[in-house]
């Protein structure tokens, strides 16, 4: 394809006939070369660690023992109940979460408090999970005297203080844990669900109507039926593969003892394998993997259709509609205030000393700024601060910049190409990391930088490539055909083409920013398997300190303030953005 | 060209890290620092950044947390090991010297340890590390205006529990006991304690391979802390939520909210102590209880230096911190005990530690944690080996269930992890 000049104007020279994608794809040579960080990063630290666990799954010291390990590692007195945990969890919290958001959603809208709620909800989603488990801990604190739960449950049944109902007890943890992971998911559920029903035509409804349409059949006809059962397996499969992140609220909000009462997968492989990934641990990680990548490859046959739908003939204004009847606006309000009362915890705890934080119940002593006080002159939080921001900054960027890369020659690929690169994508961007820890901390070694800055980054980037690629993939893909050709036109070489093309898709790039940056600001579990001397990021130094929860509770909640500052920022100013990159990512 | 057979990749790597370490000591005319990975972090870590300033070379100390074996297996995979690691269980130092990681290190001529600790550290007859530092884990902790009297037997001990235990039941007074028992090791360090009372001679086979888990010994003294354990109104808030009591909390529980009259804790439950105290009554401490008066055996842990293979100056650092001048910030801070007996006892800064180390150095007495030497998972950490089996005991004791069913249930729990912990009957 060459350029010339025809009557003054840039022209291609074979730009005849209808606008064909065609023309903007890179030639081959340039392709490989886009692809191939994208492809050494995945298969290095993703894909070979990956095969290696299957590997050592089957074999001790290099020895073929087939499924010894498997029948050894279900055999063990509990995986049972861990196995059948993590499946309640990947199933029971998702239908909630995702009831949950669509309720609040639909009673949410078009009224005036509406956007106030909303903003309420979607705090918690920013919040690291590490934070989360420890406003929960701090409310379900087993003493009535500190914990706001417990004090209430008590009063409320009728107990005695000696006699309280222990919501962190054996018998009552895991409704405990799975109680803070809905209030940090719902916000999310809502927002997508939120931009599902403001994408629905208002005609469509009038349309069921004038054909004498009852209310349920506008529920199913006009809004079911073209979008929400669609938006609703996106969320719900959102949810479940975050469940498997419930790794960290486990580790924060349990004390040893009942550790084992609400133990899940991912926290048996870690337990019985620490760092390495061998034998057992590496027969339960592989369980796991095929769960959860079958799960999402169910999940995405469900889903395969484009969501947002192609932007239809400019719609009339849409006629004005009713605000939610009285009782779902009232239901709207009393989630924004439960939501509200587990932050207002976490700062009211924050404000108060160690001794005060410690001994008593933060409603019962005068707030002072001790515990802010003693951490900002301290330098432990800073240097940690400082890191983490570092690490996440550039961590996004090389993410940003390898996955624009390989996103633009991929996007061009259509038919069952398409379609296997997007599962393929899929699968990479849900590996829990627990279960190849011990491969990928080989990779590192060879490259030297085990228990390094480097070396966190390094899996840091591998493990936000595959879904950065897949968002920006489908954001290109999704171009309507007059910006691809002006791109390219206007574009002399294929990075100028990629530049213009950046630009049309912001919304995808801003998207895809945000929740790496925000991903690794919150990140506990890779930290804690690859972080080393000088390079300790926030969630396993929150972590760390939760080992003396009570004598320390109130610089860990100050602290918590602090790391939760600048994710919920983000996270607030972009929410628009997000709601795209994320929904164009799961359904491809 | 190929590199010769037989030199490993990590050979080469750590030539390649040495070469470029020596270019920047060529240019700042110093010598290549020697990396420490310890499990200290705050106030702790800070410490021995002190201890190791006074060390002629520069050494850089990291923080591994408590998961110093997950890091040091890591980085030993990766074959990046720090030169030198403070390891808080022997089990460990044995451990990692029979899969030939470690290099054989050597003592300083002031370094002499109370009998029985030195051999914990040997494999095959050669020495892999040494102890730094000891901790005194037979203490109990009391206000004395709580408990004029110190009970001077086991005995007394669970009289007193009974007489205190009926006055909260009756009238709301403070509980005789605040235990930690969401912390497996507290649980441990009792049985320990009433362990080695109870059978010292067979104590130290226990951490032996061939341990007898279910035999007598074990039994009785399982069957010594039901009788206390299983005391009615003996624990703030009763058994259930001394499994959720985290040990920081049980000592703000005597100190500071005044719920508890005594704790069982090691010498360093003073950190917690001193910033909760309430008033001008400081806790004072006596002897863990054994049947005979004057005290049982003496419960110590530590900590371990190991030097690794091929690392850089380890074993000149290792052999330094056996001396007793390297000890010094440790005294002059407080509250650390050396294990080295040859560190004179007026040197410590207060009564207490000289009471202490004094203590450490009585012949005949002194036993190691127990599970600290355990094997592999079976030494116990968060929902896992011995720590969890202990918390399954106390909570059967604690509900009500029968002693001699609850004693068959750990026993055998307690075989089975020793069993596949690669050892034990």
């Amino acid at each position: 394809m060459s350029q010339v000049r025809v009557l003054g104007e840039l022209a291609v020279l074979d730009d005849v006939g209808p606008a064909r994608r065609g023309r903007a794809y890179p030639a081959v040579g340039a392709t490989s070369a886009l692809l191939l960080p994208a492809a050494v990063l995945l298969g290095g630290l993703v894909l070979w660690p990956v095969l290696r666990t299957m590997h050592a799954s089957v074999t001790t010291d290099g020895r073929w023992v087939g499924a010894a390990h498997f029948r050894t590692a279900l055999a063990a007195p509990g995986t049972g109940a861990v196995v059948g945990r993590t499946v309640l969890w990947a199933l029971l919290v998702p239908a909630v979460v995702t009831a949950l958001g669509y309720l609040l959603a639909a009673a949410s809208r078009r009224s005036e408090e509406g956007g106030l709620v909303r903003l309420i909800l979607l705090v918690p989603v920013a919040l690291p999970l590490v934070v989360t488990g420890v406003t929960f801990r701090l409310m379900y604190d087993p003493d009535p005297s500190r914990g706001l739960a417990t004090l209430v449950a008590t009063r409320l049944a009728g107990r005695s203080v000696e006699d309280a109902p222990q919501l962190l007890g054996p018998g009552m943890v895991t409704v405990a844990l799975m109680s803070a992971f809905v209030w940090a998911w719902v916000g999310l559920a809502v927002l997508v669900f939120r931009s599902a029903l403001d994408a629905v035509p208002p005609s469509l409804a009038d349309a069921v109507r004038a054909y004498g349409g009852k209310r349920r059949h506008v529920l199913w006809d006009a809004q079911w039926r073209p979008l929400l059962l669609r938006t609703t397996a996106v969320v719900f499969a959102l949810v479940a593969v975050g469940t498997s992140r419930t790794f960290d609220l486990i580790l924060v909000m349990t004390p040893g003892s009942v550790r084992d009462e609400a133990s899940v997968l991912a926290l048996r492989i870690w337990q019985t394998s620490g760092g390495t990934t061998t034998g057992d641990g590496a027969a339960l990680g592989v369980v796991w993997l095929v769960a959860v990548i079958g799960g999402i490859m169910v999940a995405a046959l469900f889903v395969r259709q484009a969501w947002p739908p192609p932007p239809v003939e400019a719609a009339p204004e849409p006629a004005p509609v009713a605000p939610p009847r009285r009782v779902f606006r009232l239901l709207a309000a009393g989630a924004a205030i439960a939501w509200l009362v587990p932050l207002a915890v976490l700062v009211a705890t924050s404000a108060h000393g160690r001794v005060d934080a410690a001994a008593r119940g933060w409603w019962s002593a005068p707030p002072n700024g001790e515990s802010y006080r003693n951490l900002v002159t301290g330098t432990e939080l800073w240097r940690t601060l400082g890191f983490t921001l570092l690490l996440a900054t550039a961590v996004t960027a090389t993410v940003l910049v390898v996955a624009l890369l390989a996103a633009y020659p991929l996007a061009w690929l259509t038919g069952p190409a398409a379609q296997a690169t997007g599962l393929l994508l899929l699968a990479a961007s849900v590996v829990p990391i627990q279960v190849i820890a011990g491969p990928v901390n080989e990779v590192l070694g060879l490259v030297l930088s085990s228990g390094t800055a480097q070396g966190l980054a390094l899996v840091h980037i591998a493990l936000g490539v595959p879904f950065a690629v897949l968002v920006l993939r489908n954001a290109f893909a999704d171009l309507p055909v007059e910006q691809v050709r002006d791109a390219r036109l206007g574009g002399r070489r294929w990075w100028h083409t990629l530049r213009r093309l950046a630009r049309h898709n912001r919304s995808a790039v801003v998207a895809v920013s945000v929740l790496e940056f925000v991903q690794v600001w919150n990140d506990l579990v890779v930290g804690r398997l690859f972080g080393g001397p000088g390079s300790f990021p926030l969630g396993p130094f929150l972590a760390e300190q939760t080992r003396s929860f009570v004598s320390n509770s109130g610089a860990l909640a100050a602290s918590s303030v602090l790391a939760s500052v600048l994710p919920v920022v983000l996270v607030v100013l972009s929410r628009r953005h997000l709601v795209a990159g994320l929904v164009s990512g799961g359904v491809r | 060209m190929r590199p010769p057979a037989g030199v490993s990749r990590r050979t080469l790597l750590r030539a390649a890290a040495a070469g470029s370490t020596a270019l920047a000591a060529g240019c700042s005319g110093g010598t290549r620092s020697v990396q420490v990975a310890v499990v200290w972090s705050t106030s702790e870590l800070d410490r021995f950044r002190e201890v190791v300033a006074g060390y002629p070379a520069p050494v850089q100390v990291v923080s591994a947390g408590n998961d110093i074996d997950a890091f040091l297996r890591a980085r030993h995979l990766a074959g990046t090991s720090p030169d030198v690691a403070i390891l808080p269980r022997p089990g460990l130092v044995t451990e990692y010297a029979q899969r030939g990681w470690l290099s054989p290190v050597l003592a300083s001529t002031e370094y002499a340890v109370p009998a029985g600790l030195g051999e914990l550290l040997t494999a095959e007859g050669q020495r892999y590390g040494v102890w730094v530092k000891a901790a005194h884990k037979s203490l109990v902790w009391h206000l004395p205006s709580m408990l004029p009297v110190q009970p001077a037997n086991w005995d007394a001990l669970v009289r007193r529990t009974q007489e205190l235990g009926a006055l909260a039941r009756r009238d709301g007074g403070p509980a005789p006991l605040a235990i930690g028992a969401a912390d497996g090791w507290v649980l441990t360090d009792w049985f320990e304690n009433v362990l080695a009372d109870v059978a010292p001679e067979s104590y130290n086979a226990l951490a032996r391979p061939d341990a007898d888990w279910q035999g007598g010994p074990v039994r009785e003294a399982l069957d010594r802390l039901a009788g206390l354990w299983s005391i009615n109104g003996a624990f703030v808030g009763g058994g259930r939520r001394a499994l959720l009591t985290q040990y920081e909390e049980s000592v703000i529980q005597v100190v500071h909210t005044k719920r508890a009259v005594m704790l069982v804790g090691a010498d360093f439950t003073a950190d917690v102590a001193d910033p909760f105290q309430r008033g001008p009554e400081a806790p004072v401490t006596f002897r863990f209880p054994g049947a005979q008066p004057g005290g049982g055996p003496l419960i110590v842990g530590g900590d371990a230096a190991v030097a690794f293979t091929d690392a850089q100056g380890g074993v000149e650092l290792v052999e330094w911190l056996t001396r007793v001048d390297s000890f010094q910030p440790w005294l002059r801070a407080g509250g650390y005990l050396s294990p080295n007996t040859n560190v004179a006892i007026g040197s410590y800064r207060d009564r207490v530690g000289q009471g202490l180390a004094a203590e450490m150095r009585t012949p005949g007495t002194l036993r190691f944690d127990l599970s600290d030497q355990l094997p592999g998972a079976f030494t116990g950490s968060d929902g896992v080996g011995i720590w969890r089996i202990m918390q399954g005991f106390f909570a059967d004791v604690t509900d009500g269930v029968r002693a001699s069913e609850a004693i068959r249930r750990a026993t055998g729990l307690l075989a089975a992890a020793a069993r596949s912990a690669g050892g034990g009957r």
